[in-house]
């Protein structure tokens, strides 16, 4: 029966709510996308709104010039990323579209298109960031959401924009409480529905690789690795040594993993056992990050049977390493136990891979070979090394110069400059040459408390790698860097280097209010990463356990959210009722008013206004009729006349007069009112 | 309008089926009298653009829940709150309005025919309230607290005879065009559409007095009777414009012509034989129209009706409210 409404033109102060609602959506992607792209679709949602309407004749062609523009730059996304169909080039194709879109948009329905493309373009930015600002980047896009629908609804909207960014704002505040409630206890899924969400083109993190320049490549992020909230005091910074990949297999100048996952044994849980909770970023990768070395698998923290039971996040290997079962694609969380040691019992088994070494550095392998004999052990040729080590004049750098034929050869006896990856590296080749199994160990040292929150930061920075070497049946803990620059194992990164390194901010030594300041931004991220962003399946069953719910149903939680749902709709519509209660009250005492005089016999008839009926119910009682005549007087005057200042007092009176007489029966037989006069002024007329 | 009426009735008296499709559909003219909408009567479902919000928003959560994207479930709770909010605005914005039937119009057939209802907004605003009839063009208003305003429907009127207002739905979308809330009313107002005046009608007949007199009688129209006060229909020439400038309100000058045009006798039988009835009541409509304007009294001898000779506006009324009831052929 609605004749469809024809879609109208749209008029300027349109376009500008969609212009707004579209850079609010637009602006949290510069950045993550092609430069090109960011300006170019910046430029056409400007184009459009700014230019004059004579220059706006591009719509006229719109059959033809847009797809064109649109098939370009899919093209020119495809030749710069390599790759169309996948999420990035997704996005920045949307991005492109909706600037395409907006050029030709002529009338209400290109709008109601326009809303639907942004309002997804906006959700975007969080496969990129989720943190404090992109969050509230959220506000200016509902708020231009509501306005847009509102101008898009009826062209006099669109031009009061103050009231309708104030009415928006309204229904946003009202709608909260729901979307706080759903956002609670809306099932998380353990695992993705479609594909692998893992491609975190740009995340920084260890790799699986190691080659001299990778480490410290990594060293200059400040970029935060984990955070960690020790359960009792956190250990020395000589034990912070956080275990991530072990490479194996060196090839001449690369170190790879060995991807053999064969389980293993956990260390003695003593002495020193220590427990603690990692928060770990996503990185994408699989491994966990535990201190050397770990005595049980991780766990999620809370303390629930149930998740426990059958669902290890993780397992470990035969050397020691956490693997996770899935990528870590998303920030997690887990509490690990770990014995503070720098050795565990080692097996045979895997005795030669740690010895493979292939031809190349030949000055490398023959001062291993001319030095191993002048000690008659194992022990004491390694403290040799290391105290070699420590002897020449090598340089602890940021910087090292790049070598390429034969790199341990050109890094040990010529350049004598470099990373902890260089050291660790060569250090395990002249274990290796001299026949004592070693591999190289990657993960991170150090770690910094947060004076504000009572938690540990690991920063990409205090990205490292070490040695362990297999002596006497145990597999020990070296670190060539410490022989080198021991402050960096003491106190990090900052002290390590020489001035005029470019050593990353936080990385540095000196405690300036800037930095404190930022540290404390920083334990307010970690809340968020932990409460908001981190908000996953195990998060909400530790928060429905705090609340009592721990086995619910998910028809049960169905149930709760449409209950709530429910009360929210009843609690916002009886605030209107009570509000419109005050005017009806007139209503409520006439409506007793007749009921009374018709259990008493006489029934209003359905035309009869209250002046008629309030004289006839004054003939049948005549000792009533006064006050019937005032009651139907003010109630005519209160529901039918102007609006009236005094209408509170008008209505009191009403109220005195209506529960002034008397019930049904008294009324029949003939109970008159009281002899003092209620105190009446007689001021109806 | 009887059908519409013995409907109604037939309806209060029938099974709880018939009872429910009313309630659901108000078929029948079932609102006696001023209608207050309530949840009982108020249906709301997404506009267009609402469910292609609402799919947006669907999309936007199986993202979110494939990439583990908190603040995407967090911007689709929030826009989704949005929605919900606006759901209980629209419902608010129409919650609690008055209908009330004012009064039906008259028309001639072909033309519309203008019904009045009346809204109340009671305490709280109502913004872009659409009043549609099941034809012709919908009216919108807004309202402030406490008014009372008009609105008027124009229903097209192709035939003769009654015309009743028929089922009319109330509805808003406000405040962001995503939610369409709506109701129907349905009052028994039924207004009259006479027959349509023929074009090219011959002339009128000729008076009692005879042809002569009423051929002069234009020459006598000139002297001013006096003036009345204007009723809808009367002649543009006849107004009183002079009056309307000062301000003192709308009259029709009244002319000295009962003598001049002498009196008009319309009979029904004294059309030429081969007319069909429709015909014949489309010129009696026209003549009306002209002895109107010449003023000229007349009576009205049709079938079943007989009007004595009389002149104004509710004579006028009357004879064409017995043309627009004269029964068709077909109900004969």
């Amino acid at each position: 029966m609605t004749a469809k409404k024809a879609s109208l033109p749209l008029i300027q102060a349109q376009v500008y709510w969609l212009g707004a609602l579209l850079v609010s959506a637009q602006w949290p992607l510069w950045g993550h996308i092609l430069t090109w792209n960011a300006v170019a679709g910046a430029a056409l949602v400007v184009a459009r709104v700014a230019l004059p309407p004579k220059w706006r004749a591009l719509t006229r062609h719109r059959r033809w010039l847009l797809p064109l523009l649109a098939i370009a730059g899919a093209l020119a996304i495809r030749s710069d990323l390599g790759y169309f169909l996948a999420r990035d080039p997704c996005v920045e194709f949307l991005y492109l579209l909706v600037g395409i879109k907006f050029i030709e948009a002529r009338d209400t329905r290109d709008g109601t298109l326009l809303i639907c493309l942004a309002l997804f373009l906006s959700l975007t930015q969080f496969f990129y960031l989720q943190t404090i600002a992109s969050a509230l980047s959220m506000v200016p896009v509902l708020l231009a959401l509501g306005g847009t629908l509102a101008a898009l609804r009826g062209a006099a909207a669109a031009f009061d924009w103050r009231g309708q960014i104030r009415a928006t704002t309204r229904l946003i505040v009202q709608g909260i409480p729901l979307a706080l409630l759903v956002f609670v206890l809306f099932p998380r899924l353990a695992g993705p529905l479609w594909g692998t969400p893992t491609e975190a083109g740009g995340r920084s993190g260890l790799s699986d690789s190691m080659r001299p320049g990778s480490i410290s490549e990594l060293s200059l992020s400040d970029a935060v690795a984990f955070r960690v909230d020790f359960n009792g005091p956190p250990p020395p910074p000589a034990d912070r040594y956080w275990r991530g990949p072990v490479l194996s297999r060196f090839d001449g100048a690369e170190w790879r993993a060995m991807y053999r996952f064969v389980p293993g044994k956990f260390v003695p849980r003593q002495p020193r056992a220590i427990e603690y909770t990692v928060t770990l970023e996503p990185h994408g990768k699989n491994w966990l990050f535990a201190l050397e070395y770990p005595s049980a698998l991780p766990r999620s923290p809370s303390n629930d049977p149930l998740a426990q039971a059958g669902s290890d996040i993780a397992y470990l290997t035969y050397d020691q390493q956490l693997v996770a079962k899935s990528p870590v694609s998303q920030a997690i969380r887990y509490t690990q136990r770990s014995s503070l040691r720098d050795s565990y019992p080692a097996t045979d088994e895997y005795k030669r891979e740690a010895l493979q070494l292939p031809h190349n550095n030949p000055r490398t392998l023959a001062f291993a070979k001319e030095m191993r004999e002048h000690f008659d052990s194992d022990r004491a040729y390694v403290n040799a090394v290391l105290a070699w080590f420590h002897k020449e004049p090598f340089v602890y750098t940021l910087a090292p110069p790049l070598l390429d034929r034969d790199p341990v050869d050109g890094f040990l006896f010529d350049t004598r400059r470099g990373f902890c990856e260089h050291y660790a590296g060569a250090f395990t080749v002249l274990l290796r040459a001299a026949g004592i199994p070693a591999r190289v160990v990657t993960g991170y040292q150090g770690g910094e408390m947060n004076p504000d929150g009572d938690y540990m930061i690991v920063r990409q920075s205090d990205a490292h790698a070490w040695t362990e070497a297999m002596l006497d049946g145990q597999w020990q803990r070296f670190d060539p860097t410490a022989a080198v620059a021991p402050s960096r194992i003491e106190r990090g990164l900052g002290a390590a280097m020489s001035a005029g390194e470019p050593v990353p901010y936080f990385a540095r030594l000196e405690m300036t209010w800037i930095k404190s300041l930022r540290l404390q931004w920083d334990a307010v991220n970690y809340q968020w990463q932990r409460g908001v962003v981190g908000f996953n399946l195990e998060r909400q069953r530790d928060l429905l356990r705090d609340f009592g719910l721990e086995d619910v149903r998910p028809w049960q939680m169905v149930a709760a959210v449409a209950g709530v749902v429910f009360l929210w709709g009843a609690l916002l519509l009886g605030a209107a009722r009570l509000r419109r209660s005050r005017v009806d009250a007139e209503v409520a005492l006439w409506n007793a008013l007749c009921r009374r005089l018709g259990r008493a016999g006489l029934t209003r008839a359905p035309e009869e206004g209250p002046i008629a009926y309030t004289r006839r119910a004054g003939e049948r009682w005549p000792q009533w009729s006064g006050v019937l005549a005032r009651i139907g007087q003010r109630y005519a005057q209160l529901h039918y006349g102007p609006p009236d200042p005094g209408r509170e007092q008008v209505l009191e009176h009403m109220r005195t007069d209506v529960l002034a007489l008397p019930g049904p029966r008294d009324l029949n037989e003939g109970a008159g009112p009281a002899s003092v006069a209620p105190r009446q002024p007689e001021t109806v007329e | 309008m009887t059908t519409l009426a013995s409907a109604g009735l037939r309806t209060q008296a029938k099974s709880w089926k018939a009872r429910v499709r009313q309630r659901v559909w108000r078929l029948a003219p079932g609102d006696l009298e001023r209608v207050v909408l309530r949840h009982s009567r108020i249906y709301i479902l997404p506009t267009p653009r609402g469910i292609a919000l609402i799919a947006t928003l669907v999309i936007m959560l199986l993202t979110a829940m494939n990439y583990a994207l908190s603040l995407g479930y967090a911007l689709t709770f929030l826009a989704g709150g949005l929605v919900a909010a606006a759901l209980l605005a629209t419902f608010r914005n129409l919650a609690g309005l008055a209908v009330s039937p004012l009064g039906a119009g008259e028309a001639f057939a072909g033309g519309v025919l203008e019904f009045t209802l009346s809204l109340a907004s009671g305490a709280r605003q109502r913004i872009g309230i659409t009043v549609a009839g099941r034809q012709g063009l919908p009216g919108s208003v807004d309202l402030p607290p406490g008014a009372t305003r008009p609105v008027a429907l124009s229903i097209p009127a192709p035939k003769r005879g009654r015309l009743g207002l028929g089922r009319v739905s109330v509805s808003s979308d406000f405040p962001l065009g995503i939610w369409r809330a709506w109701a129907y009313v349905h009052f028994p107002l039924t207004g009259t559409v006479f027959p349509a005046p023929e074009t090219g009608a011959p002339p009128l007949p000729p008076g009692r007095h005879g042809s002569f007199v009423g051929r002069s009688s234009r020459l006598a129209d000139t002297e001013l009777a006096g003036l009345r006060e204007y009723e809808r229909g009367d002649a543009l020439n006849r107004i009183a414009w002079k009056a309307v400038a000062r301000g003192a309100g709308w009259y029709s000058k009244q002319f000295e012509g009962t003598g001049g045009g002498g009196t008009l006798e319309l009979h029904w039988s004294e059309m030429p034989a081969g007319l069909d009835s429709e015909t014949r009541l489309s010129r009696i409509s026209a003549w009306i129209l002209a002895a109107e304007r010449a003023a000229r009294p007349f009576s009205l001898h049709i079938p079943g009706t007989l009007l004595p000779t009389a002149q104004g506006a509710s004579h006028r009324r009357a004879a064409l409210t017995a043309l627009a009831l004269f029964p068709s052929d077909s109900d004969r």
